[in-house]
């Protein structure tokens, strides 16, 4: 079913992506100093692409029996098998929507970065490119080209524009995430050379029947691992609150919000859609890990005096419940996970906005014993942050609430002891977000200085509302998000499925 | 076999670069020049401009020559039929044809190592141009265009005698320029250890030569002829092949043979002297040292060790010695971990790059390990990606070093921390420099990135996934230090933030290579199906 038409000779996707290269370009060639020029440029094609994003997503039909629309293909180096393939189905529309989202509200939270405004919206933008061109990449050799452009730039966005231990942040986040991407190479070449076609095209690599189940165990590892290392996988998971804390605002919200799903996205796009026996053989050791990110993650959160810290360890565990709903490998499951990417992504962005430029923009502190009372001063943004603390904790009638649910009925039918260990993770999150709104937006003022800050700006208040605005749309009416994601993830739960029944008769 | 008037054509290039050579040097010495500052430069100008004009008519021709562009119509009776008749001749002379006196191949390989070390010599010279050197500039030029002469000999060798002389004539000319800045603390330092490292590696070579030629005379005598003394790489092998390739006397000349190239292309154990070599010589000189000289030592083993040794080919394992291929994993191995590892302390630019092209000559033997494939398509796809691989590299090692040899000249220095904040003060420099370095760190989309991948895929191909492993970790690692330089332009705060100014010749070569590098990176499928061609030619 869909809702508009689009005339199909347009090449929808690569204007997508597109539609963030051009703005780059245009502000590389205005001069420094003429910010708001290169504040609007940035913040205009940024809606573009959102419109677009969202244009696309009215016009995908998921009825359809064919799963990818909206295709393109140019030959780029046919030789090799490499070629430009473009094309969404259910599960990386509402990324791509996600995405628009989050760079058009961090394009709006950036509007008061000063200090070499031109490389930073250049490479803001760029960043956000490469996220759109992994989510409609169907060829693995581009999605993998698409991934380290997403990845670089944060090394300079982090460094220059940071804070906290900026440059062992930016250093650590990229080692890391370039030693996933190492693991990532590896698989690529071996799932080159392994299966008998000679192609990157993701849509024929997935028909298993081209691989070995000895090839599927073995390279389904580092493929998976290479991802799951920017997914925040335990025990991979230590550069992502640093890197968060260190990053500015818009970066940790990109980061954060869209980055670590770029990983989530890719484990079951690539390892889990091209390996699905590999998949099932390591699904008890995925499942494992991520209990640990969920339970973990949160109690760290629990102790941190760091506002940011928090955030960033909630990122950690809730990223955990996502890898958790692929672990569970069945269509609820898997529908739960990318539902919650989608909505984890919204909500932490909308953390980061408040905590970063709302709250640390103005008070200059991250310290919980150094903040407080803060409603009084800036209400909304106590207003959108309880919003998005509700969304992540779980409570109906928010977007965070249908993910969790799926999640959770999704491991119930998998690994039930699993399911029942990570609820821990419930009730240690309501905890610490209940303690952080109440650490610093109610109880007494605890700097009379406060009083005095500055108020919320109109680009603040428009971004709060849309994130918040999404979390409660996509809670009352989770339909428009869960109708494609279940249509589309059903082939790759199904090859689960048939390879976990090989899997039995094999042993 | 004896020389044909037609075979003229076919080394049109070496002859045309010999001239060239000879010119310059002639010119320099036939003018009249005043001893003042302003008649020395501008006598280093002129000797300059005729070096590059002439070195960018030879590359010309050799583009038109090797029909990779486009194939000159037949005269059709226009006004431009002389054109066409001239195109149409030199391309007669193009690739193609059995080696001249069986000793000179003039293949597409050829054509495509002439282009690139034609071309190297040339934003060389454009970079030496910038770098306003007025010492004895005659020499300094001619030097540079004889050792480009014997760089193409080199890759068109297939006999032992020339393949010597080549690898001579490169080296010595190398020598007098890595040790050009008199004055100059480190210049004659890095001159005298280049010519020590470099004779001593010759002899090796001279000896292992020797070697393989009493193997074919006694395998000879053996089956009943007279004791002959074969010089052709190709008579090698025709007699090197099954038991007789396991013979000791052939096995050793064959190590002698790679050892005595691993100077050349500067693999671990045989690399000391390029750290000091490198930070040592003129900033232009180690650019054109560390590219085009390294491209030719490649393409000579290349050649050599596939024609000469295809029977002693073994397989890339690490744990046992079965043939050339597993003591080029070997050292590929070690040159991985020392040049990448040695990089990350370094505090001095030019050594931290010298460290890093010692590393990339690891990834750069990865891809020569899949000759041990029997199929001609993986042995296709191994050659294209050594040649890949060399194309780029050249071209990202040229540019960035030209960088250094601004900043050099701008700075007075090379240190990492002299280039701090550097975007504050040359901003184009700067984006210039990141992209080459993004390039050798092998990020995509640039050129780096494909040409990584390529070699990766060849290594795993031939079986040696363990040392991909150990390459691609090394990518990471090495990922480190090329952030290093980011951090420097880019974060660190500039110590001073008045302007630093590139001398136009210097910028039109850096970004001629920067250019290249991106474009090769969006679209590597323009040089890949020539590339293949010519790889296809050589691994037949």
């Amino acid at each position: 079913m869909n809702l508009i038409d689009l005339p199909m000779n347009v090449p929808w996707l690569s204007l997508v992506w597109l539609s963030l290269v051009i703005p780059t370009l245009i502000i590389a060639l205005l001069k420094p100093e003429q910010k708001r020029e290169i504040r609007i440029v940035g913040a205009v094609f940024s809606f573009i692409s959102l419109a677009l994003t969202l244009l696309v997503y009215l016009a995908y039909d998921y009825r359809s029996p064919q799963q990818f629309q909206f295709l393109e293909e140019v030959p780029w180096l046919p030789e090799l098998g490499i070629n430009y393939i473009l094309g969404v189905d259910g599960v990386s529309l509402p990324m791509l929507l996600l995405n628009g989202l989050v760079i058009f509200t961090g394009a709006l939270i950036s509007w008061n970065i000063e200090e070499r405004a031109r490389e930073y919206w250049a490479l803001l933008l760029l960043l956000a490119a490469g996220v759109y061109g992994v989510f409609v990449s169907l060829d693995l050799f581009l999605l993998f080209i698409f991934y380290e452009l997403a990845v670089l730039p944060m090394y300079l966005l982090i460094g220059i524009w940071g804070s906290t231990r900026k440059e062992y942040g930016a250093m650590k986040l990229t080692l890391y995430l370039m030693g996933g991407s190492a693991f990532i190479i590896l698989g690529l070449v071996a799932v080159y050379y392994s299966g008998t076609l000679r192609t990157f095209d993701m849509r024929l690599l997935a028909q298993s029947a081209l691989f070995s189940r000895d090839v599927q165990i073995i390279f389904f590892v580092p493929l998976f691992l290479g991802f799951a290392v920017l997914a925040g996988m335990f025990p991979f998971h230590t550069w992502s609150p640093t890197g968060h804390v260190a990053a500015p605002t818009a970066v940790s919200m990109l980061h954060a919000g869209v980055l670590m799903k770029l990983g989530s996205y890719g484990c079951l796009r690539v390892a889990m859609w091209i390996f699905p026996e590999g998949a099932n053989y390591w699904l008890l050791p995925i499942a494992i890990a991520a209990l640990i990110n969920a339970v973990y993650g949160a109690s760290i959160a629990m102790t941190q005096r760091d506002f940011k810290f928090m955030i960033g360890y909630s990122s950690v565990s809730h990223m955990g419940l996502t890898l958790m709903g692929l672990a569970a490998a069945n269509i609820i499951g898997i529908t739960g996970a990318v539902l919650q990417m989608f909505a984890h992504g919204v909500m932490t962005a909308l953390f980061f906005a408040v905590v970063g430029r709302m709250v640390y923009d103005r008070t200059h502190t991250r310290q919980f014993p150094e903040l407080g009372g803060l409603f009084n001063v800036i209400p909304f943004a106590a207003i959108v942050f309880i919003i998005a603390g509700l969304s992540s904790m779980g409570m109906p009638g928010l977007a965070g609430f249908w993910a969790e649910f799926n999640i959770f009925m999704g491991m119930w039918q998998r690994f039930p002891l699993i399911a029942v260990l990570a609820g821990i993770s419930i009730p240690i999150t309501a905890g610490y977000i209940l303690l952080a709104v109440y650490r610093v937006f109610f109880g007494e003022l605890k700097n009379p200085e406060f009083r005095r800050l500055p108020g919320l700006t109109t680009p603040e208040y428009v971004a709060g509302a849309i994130l918040a605005a999404v979390l409660i749309v996509s809670g009352i009416y989770p339909a428009y998000l869960t109708e494609p994601i279940e249509a589309s993830v059903r082939p790759i739960a199904e090859a689960l499925a048939r390879a976990g029944a090989l899997g039995m008769v094999g042993r | 076999m004896s020389f044909q008037i037609t075979d003229i054509p076919r080394i049109l290039l070496e002859l045309m670069l010999l001239l060239l050579g000879l010119l310059v040097l002639g010119s320099d010495i036939l003018t009249r020049w005043g001893r003042g500052a302003q008649a020395q430069a501008e006598r280093a100008r002129e000797a300059g401009q005729l070096t590059a004009v002439g070195l960018g008519l030879v590359f010309i021709v050799g583009l038109v020559q090797s029909r990779f562009l486009f194939t000159v119509p037949d005269p059709t009776g226009g006004p431009l039929d002389i054109l066409l008749t001239l195109g149409r001749n030199l391309q007669a002379g193009g690739p193609g044809g059995s080696p001249v006196l069986g000793a000179f191949a003039t293949d597409e390989f050829t054509m495509v190592a002439r282009l690139t070390f034609i071309g190297a010599a040339l934003l060389t010279s454009l970079l030496a141009m910038g770098y306003r050197l007025t010492a004895n500039p005659g020499e300094f030029y001619s030097l540079l265009i004889f050792s480009t002469l014997g760089m193409s000999i080199m890759a068109a060798a297939t006999e032992f005698i020339l393949a010597y002389l080549a690898l001579e004539l490169s080296s010595i000319s190398l020598y007098v320029l890595a040790g050009y800045f008199r004055e100059s603390e480190r210049s004659p330092e890095a001159g005298l250890k280049y010519f020590l490292f470099g004779s001593l590696s010759s002899a090796i070579f001279l000896y292992g030569i020797s070697l393989t030629y009493g193997f074919v005379a006694s395998e000879n005598q053996k089956a009943g002829g007279t004791p002959i003394i074969a010089t052709l790489f190709s008579e090698v092998g025709r007699f090197a092949t099954g038991d007789a390739a396991r013979s000791p006397l052939l096995i050793l000349g064959m190590l002698f043979v790679i050892a005595g190239l691993g100077y050349k292309i500067s693999v671990v154990p045989f690399h000391t002297w390029a750290p000091d070599v490198y930070q040592g010589a003129p900033p232009p000189v180690t650019a054109f040292l560390s590219t085009a000289s390294k491209a030719a030592g490649f393409l000579l083993l290349y050649r050599l060790l596939t024609t000469a040794f295809p029977g002693a080919v073994g397989a890339p394992r690490l744990e046992e010695f079965s043939g050339w291929t597993s003591v080029l994993a070997i050292l590929a191995l070690v040159t991985l971990l020392v040049g990448n590892l040695a990089a990350l302390p370094q505090t001095n630019a030019r050594r931290l790059l010298a460290y890093s092209s010692i590393g990339h000559a690891g990834f750069l033997l990865l891809a020569m390990l899949l000759w041990s494939s029997t199929s001609p398509v993986d042995r296709t796809f191994g050659t294209a990606a050594l040649i890949y691989y060399l194309i780029v590299y050249t071209l990202a090692n040229l540019g960035s070093f030209g960088v250094l040899a601004v900043l050099t000249k701008a700075l007075g220095g090379d240190d990492l921390n002299a280039m701090q904040g550097l975007w504050q003060r040359n901003m184009l420099l700067t984006l210039m420099m990141t992209i080459l370095i993004l390039s050798l760190a092998g990020i995509p989309p640039l050129a780096g990135f494909w040409a990584k991948f390529f070699v990766f895929m060849a290594g795993y191909q031939a079986g040696a996934v363990p040392l991909v492993t150990v390459a691609v970790v090394m990518t990471v690692v090495s990922l480190y230090y090329y952030l290093r330089f980011l951090k420097a332009m880019w974060i660190l705060p500039a110590p001073s933030t008045s302007p630093i100014s590139t001398p136009p010749v210097a910028n039109a070569a850096i970004i001629v290579s920067t250019v290249l590098v991106a474009l090769l990176g969006l679209l590597p499928n323009l040089i890949w199906g020539t590339i293949s061609s010519a790889a296809s030619v050589a691994a037949r």
